[in-house]
C-alpha cells in the first residue's frame, strides 16, 4: 500500500497548513523519521518527519499551498512499489486527489479531544513531551518495562534516543526525579528588525499567517467573550529578597531565577486552589471543564507576533526546573521551533510586559481559557505602610476573566491567593 | 602452565587422542610428508606412521567421502582441510552426507568425525579463498560447528570434537595458529555447546568467537577507559547448538547486545543469532542489538581494502556507543 502524508493538526486552533518547503522531490528516496518537509501553521513552522520510508512518489501540494488538516501533501511508495504507477494513479484517481483550497477560517475551532490519531501520518521532529496520547510513543522495550514496575506514566517521560526513543536512562532520570537540566538549546539568530518604511512612502504587506491568526482569534475572543478586569498591588520585598538568596546558592548551579519564575509558580498554586479559572469554557455544549494540573500558557513577543508556548504541569515544576524549562522553550518559539504539544492545551495563561517597564495593562483573553493575567513590573513604589510613606518593591497585575465562566468575586478571590503567596512565599508549601 | 602456540595445542589434542583410541586417523592435503601446510601436523607421520596419517591428493569430495565412510564403518577420523574456502567443493559430502546419514538411516550409522581447517579471512589470498563458512554449516542439523578463539580452548575442544558421535565442522583460523596461551600438561576436555564469559561487564554484551574475541577484548578495554563502558565479552566457543542461556542471562543483565563476527551481513552468522535472541530478551533490551561484520562486497585482495571490509576496534567500539546512546 502506498503511504499517504497528510496534513497533521499541529495546534489546537489550526485548520490548515502551507507546505513552505519540500526537503525531498518526487523520486527521492524516504527514510523512516526522514524530515521531509516544512509546513506552516497558524502559530509556527514545523518541521515533519515521514513515518514510512520509500520513494516520494507524487506531490500533491507543491510549496506554498495552503491544505486543509487531514489534505493530502503526498504519497510515499514503499519499498517494492513502482513510483511512477502511484504518481499516475494519485494524479488521475479520485481516491486520492488533492484537497481543494480551503475558505480562511477562524472557525471549527478543534479540541484536544476532537484530534484524531488518523490524522496524523506525519510528526513533529523529535521527542514526544509530556501530553496526551497523540501519536505511538517509542519507547525502547527496557524502558517500557521499567516504566510498568514503577508506575511511571510514559508520555510525561522526555525521549532522548533517536527519533526521540524513550530509553532507560529518560525513565530513571524521571523517576529519580532529578531535574537534571536540559542541554541548552541550540543558538538561534536574533530576530531581524522590520524595515522602516522611507520617508514619503507607504508600504502594504500581506498579513502573515500568524498575524492574520492572531487577528482572527483576538477579534472574535474580545467579540463574544464577555471580559472583565480586576487589578490587584502586590508588595514584592519578600520574593526579591528570597530570590536573592536563592540565586546566591543557585550560582554554581548557574541557575538565575527571575521574578517572573516566582510569579509562574504562585500563580499554579493560586490556580489549584481556585480550579474555576483553571479551565475551559465551551459555549456549545454550555460546559466547563476544570482541570487538575496546570498547563500554563506564557505570551513570549517573537517578529511580528506572538506565541503561546506551554508549560505543562507546572504546578509540580520547582522553581529551578521552571527557570530552565521556560529558559529553554523560550527560545524555541522566537526560533519557531516549537512542537505541537507545546502549543496547546494551556489551561490558564500569562502575559508578562514587566520587562518593558509596562505597570499595568490589561490582555485578551485566549479562549477556550476563561482567563488571562497581566504582569506588569516589579519597582519601587512609594507606598503607605503605618501610616508611613516608604518605598516598597511592588507588582500589579490585571486579571481578564470571562464573565460567562466566572463572577467577579472568584477573580477576586483568585488574585487575593496570588498575592498572599507572593507576599509570604512560603505559603506555596503549604 | 606451559604456554604454547594455537597449532602445538591442536596438535597435542590430536596426538592425545590417537594415542588414547588407535581407531583416530588424520587425513588431509600435506599432512604427512610437508608436515602439514601450516604445521599443524608436524611429526605425526613421523609418530603414527602413514597408515594413521594420510596424504591425500587435492580431491576434497573424494577424501572427505573417504572419512565419511570410514566414520560410517567404525574409524574416527579427523579430516584437515587446508581452508575451508576448499570446502566449497565438497559441500555435498558434508552437508548431505555427513550431516544426514545419521537420520536418514534411521540412526543405524553415526559419522564421528572431524572437518578442521583454516576458516575466514587469512591476509591477501583474496576472494575465492577466504570465505567464512561459519553460518554456511551451522544452519543444517545434524552438523556441530566449534570456533575455539586461543590454544587452551582450541585443545579442549578439539578432543572433544574427536570424541563426539557427531560430524564436527571444527574452525581454525590461519591468522591464529601462532598465537600463544597457556595450556596445562593434564589432559582435560571443554564441552561442546557451551560459550564462555571472557570479560566480566554491565553495560553492553559482546558476542563474539574465533579471532573476533581479540578484537572485542580489545574494544572492551578501550571503552572501559575511554567512556566508562563496561562490556561483557562472551566467547561462543561452539555456533551449533547455540548457548542461548549464558546469552541472555547476560543480556538480561547489560540490557544491551553487540554481535561480531567477520561473516557477512545479509543471513550471516551474527544474524542467525541474533534473530534466536530477539524474542527471548526483547524486553530487556534497551537499544536494538547492534552488529559488527564485514562490509558487503567480496573479499578484496588489496590490503587496505581488506582491512576496511573487516571488523575492527573502532568499528566495535562505534557499534557499542550507539547501543549505549553516548
Amino acid at each position: 500500500m502506498p503511504f499517504e502524508i497528510t496534513m497533521p493538526q499541529l495546534s489546537d486552533t489550526m485548520t490548515e497548513g502551507t507546505v513552505v518547503k519540500w526537503h525531498v522531490r518526487e523520486g527521492d528516496p524516504v527514510k523512516p523519521n526522514q524530515e521531509i518537509a516544512d509546513v506552516e501553521t497558524d502559530k509556527a513552522t514545523m518541521p515533519m518527519e515521514s513515518y514510512e520510508g520509500g520513494t516520494l512518489a507524487y506531490i500533491a501540494a507543491p510549496e506554498g499551498t495552503r491544505v486543509k488538516v487531514g489534505g493530502l501533501l503526498g504519497v510515499v511508495a514503499v519499498p517494492g512499489e513502482d513510483p511512477a504507477e502511484i504518481r499516475k494513479a494519485a494524479g488521475a484517481d479520485g481516491a486520492s486527489k488533492p484537497s481543494a483550497p480551503v475558505a480562511p477560517s477562524g472557525d471549527d475551532v478543534k479540541g484536544p479531544s476532537e484530534i484524531r490519531p488518523a490524522e496524523l501520518s506525519v510528526r513533529p521532529k523529535q521527542a514526544p513531551p509530556a501530553g496526551e496520547p497523540r501519536e505511538r510513543l517509542r519507547v525502547s522495550p527496557l524502558a517500557r518495562r521499567i516504566a510498568q514496575e514503577k508506575g511511571i506514566d510514559l508520555l510525561k517521560v522526555r525521549g532522548s534516543g533517536p527519533g526521540g526513543r524513550i530509553v532507560r536512562k529518560d525513565v530513571e532520570e524521571f523517576a529519580a526525579a532529578a531535574a537534571r537540566p536540559a542541554a541548552a538549546p541550540a543558538q538561534t539568530p536574533p530576530p531581524s528588525l522590520p524595515m522602516p518604511v522611507p520617508r514619503g512612502q507607504s508600504k502594504t504587506v500581506p498579513l502573515s499567517k500568524m498575524r492574520t491568526a492572531i487577528a482572527t482569534a483576538l477579534q472574535r475572543s474580545k467579540q463574544m467573550v464577555p471580559h472583565f478586569y480586576e487589578t490587584i498591588d502586590i508588595d514584592m520585598e519578600a520574593v526579591a529578597a528570597l530570590r536573592q538568596r536563592m540565586n546566591q546558592k543557585l550560582e554554581k548551579e548557574q541557575v538565575r531565577l527571575s521574578v517572573m519564575d516566582f510569579v509562574y509558580k504562585a500563580t499554579a498554586a493560586a490556580l489549584l486552589r481556585h480550579p474555576r479559572l483553571n479551565a475551559r469554557f465551551n459555549a456549545e455544549k454550555n460546559e466547563l471543564t476544570q482541570y487538575g494540573d496546570v498547563n500554563l500558557g506564557i505570551a513570549v513577543a517573537i517578529p511580528d507576533g506572538l506565541i503561546v508556548p506551554v508549560l505543562r504541569g507546572i504546578d509540580q515544576l520547582g522553581l529551578k526546573e521552571i527557570r530552565l524549562r521556560s529558559l529553554d522553550i523560550f527560545e524555541r518559539a522566537r526560533a519557531q521551533r516549537l512542537r505541537r504539544e507545546e502549543l496547546s492545551e494551556a489551561t490558564f495563561t500569562v502575559s508578562p510586559l514587566g520587562n518593558y517597564g509596562i505597570r499595568h495593562f490589561s490582555a485578551i483573553i485566549n479562549p477556550p481559557e476563561v482567563a488571562i493575567l497581566a504582569v506588569g513590573s516589579a519597582e519601587p513604589r512609594a507606598v503607605v505602610r503605618d501610616g508611613q510613606v516608604v518605598a516598597r518593591m511592588t507588582m500589579s497585575v490585571t486579571l481578564s476573566a470571562d464573565h460567562r465562566a466566572v463572577d467577579g468575586a472568584v477573580a477576586a478571590e483568585f488574585l487575593s491567593t496570588l498575592r498572599e503567596l507572593l507576599e509570604e512565599p512560603a505559603m506555596m508549601l503549604a | 602452565m606451559p604456554v604454547i602456540q594455537f597449532k602445538e595445542a591442536l596438535r597435542a589434542a590430536m596426538i592425545e587422542e590417537m594415542e588414547r583410541d588407535e581407531n583416530v586417523f588424520l587425513l588431509g592435503e600435506e599432512v604427512g610428508e610437508y608436515n602439514g601446510a601450516y604445521k599443524v601436523s608436524e611429526g605425526m607421520l613421523a609418530r603414527f606412521g602413514p597408515r594413521r596419517v594420510l596424504d591425500t591428493p587435492i580431491s576434497e569430495a573424494a577424501f572427505t567421502g573417504l572419512g565419511i565412510g570410514a566414520a560410517m564403518c567404525g574409524l574416527r577420523p579427523i579430516v584437515e582441510l587446508m581452508s575451508w574456502s576448499f570446502s566449497l567443493v565438497c559441500f555435498d559430502q558434508l552437508v548431505n552426507n555427513a550431516a544426514n546419514i545419521r537420520y536418514m538411516s534411521g540412526g543405524q550409522f553415526k559419522i564421528p568425525i572431524v572437518f578442521r581447517g583454516g576458516n575466514g579471512i587469512a591476509h591477501q589470498l583474496g576472494a575465492t579463498h577466504s570465505h567464512r563458512v561459519d553460518a554456511l554449516f551451522s544452519r543444517v542439523p545434524g552438523l556441530t560447528v566449534v570456533a575455539p578463539s586461543c590454544p587452551y580452548d582450541a585443545k579442549g575442544l578439539l578432543k572433544s570434537a574427536i570424541r563426539s558421535d557427531d560430524p564436527v565442522i571444527f574452525l581454525e583460523s590461519e591468522v591464529m595458529l601462532n598465537d600463544r596461551g597457556e595450556v596445562p600438561d593434564e589432559p582435560y576436555t571443554l564441552p561442546i555447546g557451551r560459550a564462555y564469559v571472557r570479560r566480566e561487564g554491565s553495560d553492553v554484551t559482546f558476542i563474539c568467537w574465533s579471532k573476533m574475541v581479540k578484537l572485542c577484548m580489545a574494544a572492551a578495554e578501550k571503552l572501559q577507559s575511554e567512556d566508562g563502558i563496561s562490556a561483557e565479552v562472551i566467547d561462543l566457543r561452539t555456533l551449533r547448538p547455540l548457548d542461548e542461556d549464558t546469552l541472555v542471562s547476560s543480556i538480561r543483565k547489560t540490557n544491551r547486545c553487540v554481535v561480531v563476527d567477520e561473516d557477512w551481513p545479509y543471513c550471516g552468522m551474527g544474524a542467525g543469532i541474533v534473530e534466536r535472541l530477539y524474542r527471548r530478551v526483547f524486553d530487556d533490551l534497551d537499544a536494538p542489538i547492534g552488529r559488527v561484520c564485514c562490509e558487503d562486497v567480496p573479499v578484496p585482495y588489496n590490503h587496505y581494502l581488506e582491512q576496511a571490509m573487516q571488523p575492527s576496534v573502532p568499528k566495535v567500539i562505534a557499534a557499542a556507543r550507539e547501543v549505549c546512546y553516548v
